[in-house]
């Protein structure tokens, strides 16, 4: 299970902060999504060595219309194993959900953003997988916290019915925001998931990194066709 | 009064606690069970509340890293965790927590799950981000002073 999180200076955490706090609590590697204008630089190699987790580099494109996001997408998809957009708005949840290229649609529901049946639909034809993120339900309270998990059950619900591949995080600014993976599960299963739901939303970030490690090494040619060795 | 036959008596777990603050951090027992009746009337509820029965039984806390022993109703444990994990602040400190695991006496969750302090914290003047900064080192942990609050970061960002 992978978490997926915000480092500095997008966040209050380096990478290996992060790294050491994501590996003591049962995490077998994070996902730097750092926004694009905020990008932290880091070694990942040597991270993941002396942590014993795996360290992948994303990106959460965030812009604030569809051509400059499909220009940012464009520039960061070879360089950037997890290609995220911040969805906040419906142009831009529109935009993402058509974009094979976008690996996630990252908080489809915060700000003005929200999601119909067409645009889960349209997710699941493109794969584009749509993110339950934990993050308010951890740290807000009162009328947003309620908000927050209202919406997520409306997301829920179009996933299920649409069967729209989906991610799940905490989505933390800092090490102490980081939850382990048994109390998001806990967490989750009080606001109407199913454990099952959030083990495979956590864990879907790693089948995302091994599936577009495998794309961008040489033997790719397509999906489906790639160079043998023997 | 006198206390009840042994099968009528409440049924136990007991949660260990790892917390995690920044190390300007001082709060002590009363504010974490204060938090975390907050937290539990919040997530589940008052009957909720009612029925995990959440106390702080044993609390350590020091220079931004502590545990706590945590009892809560036999069966509720799930609950438990989801409340515990949504603790966000305690008296305006963001914490970090986890449950390290769940045990059915006091004696055998101090002993599995609550971790003595291991080596003290020193501060010490690093080099961060280009620049000199206080900074607090425990175990590879490093919590630099920077202009806008603590950064968290290890010995592996220590140019």
């Amino acid at each position: 299970m992978y978490a997926a999180v915000h480092a500095r200076p997008d966040g209050q955490s380096t990478v290996a902060r992060m790294a050491q706090t994501a590996s003591r609590y049962g995490y077998d590697g994070i996902v730097v999504r750092n926004h694009g204008d905020c990008a932290a630089t880091f070694d990942a190699e040597e991270i993941a060595d002396e942590y014993d987790v795996a360290v992948v580099e994303g990106i959460e494109v965030r812009a604030s219309d569809p051509s400059r996001a499909s220009g940012l997408v464009g520039n960061h998809r070879s360089s950037k194993t997890i290609v995220a957009v911040h969805g906040d708005s419906v142009a831009i949840n529109r935009f993402a959900v058509e974009q094979p290229a976008v690996d996630v649609l990252a908080h489809p529901t915060r700000g003005d953003g929200d999601v119909n049946h067409v645009l889960a639909k349209a997710a699941a034809d493109h794969g584009v997988r749509l993110e339950f993120s934990l993050h308010d339900v951890l740290h807000e309270t009162g009328g947003t916290r309620v908000r927050r998990i209202q919406s997520l059950r409306k997301l829920r619900e179009l996933v299920e019915h649409y069967d729209v591949p989906y991610v799940v995080s905490g989505d933390p600014h800092s090490h102490l925001q980081l939850r382990a993976p048994r109390d998001l599960i806990a967490l989750g299963e009080t606001i109407g998931f199913s454990p099952d739901q959030i083990e495979t939303g956590l864990r879907e970030w790693a089948e995302l990194t091994e599936r577009n490690r495998r794309r961008q090494s040489d033997a790719f040619v397509e999906p489906g066709v790639w160079l043998d060795d023997e | 009064m006198k206390h009840l036959p042994k099968h009528l008596q409440p049924r136990w777990r007991y949660l260990g606690v790892e917390i995690e603050s920044w190390p300007d951090a001082d709060f002590g027992r009363r504010a974490l069970q204060r938090e975390l009746w907050y937290a539990a009337q919040n997530l589940v509820g008052d009957a909720g509340s009612a029925d995990l029965d959440l106390t702080v039984l044993r609390f350590a806390f020091e220079d931004g890293l502590g545990s706590a022993l945590v009892r809560t109703r036999r069966g509720r444990t799930d609950s438990a965790r989801a409340v515990i994990a949504s603790l966000s602040t305690v008296d305006d400190d963001p914490v970090g927590v986890r449950v390290r695991g769940t045990s059915g006496t006091v004696r055998a969750c101090e002993e599995k799950y609550i971790r003595r302090a291991s080596e003290p914290s020193e501060q010490r003047q690093v080099a961060f981000d280009g620049d000199e900064r206080t900074a607090v080192v425990r175990d590879g942990r490093v919590d630099v002073a920077t202009d806008d609050g603590f950064s968290g970061a290890t010995d592996l960002d220590l140019q």
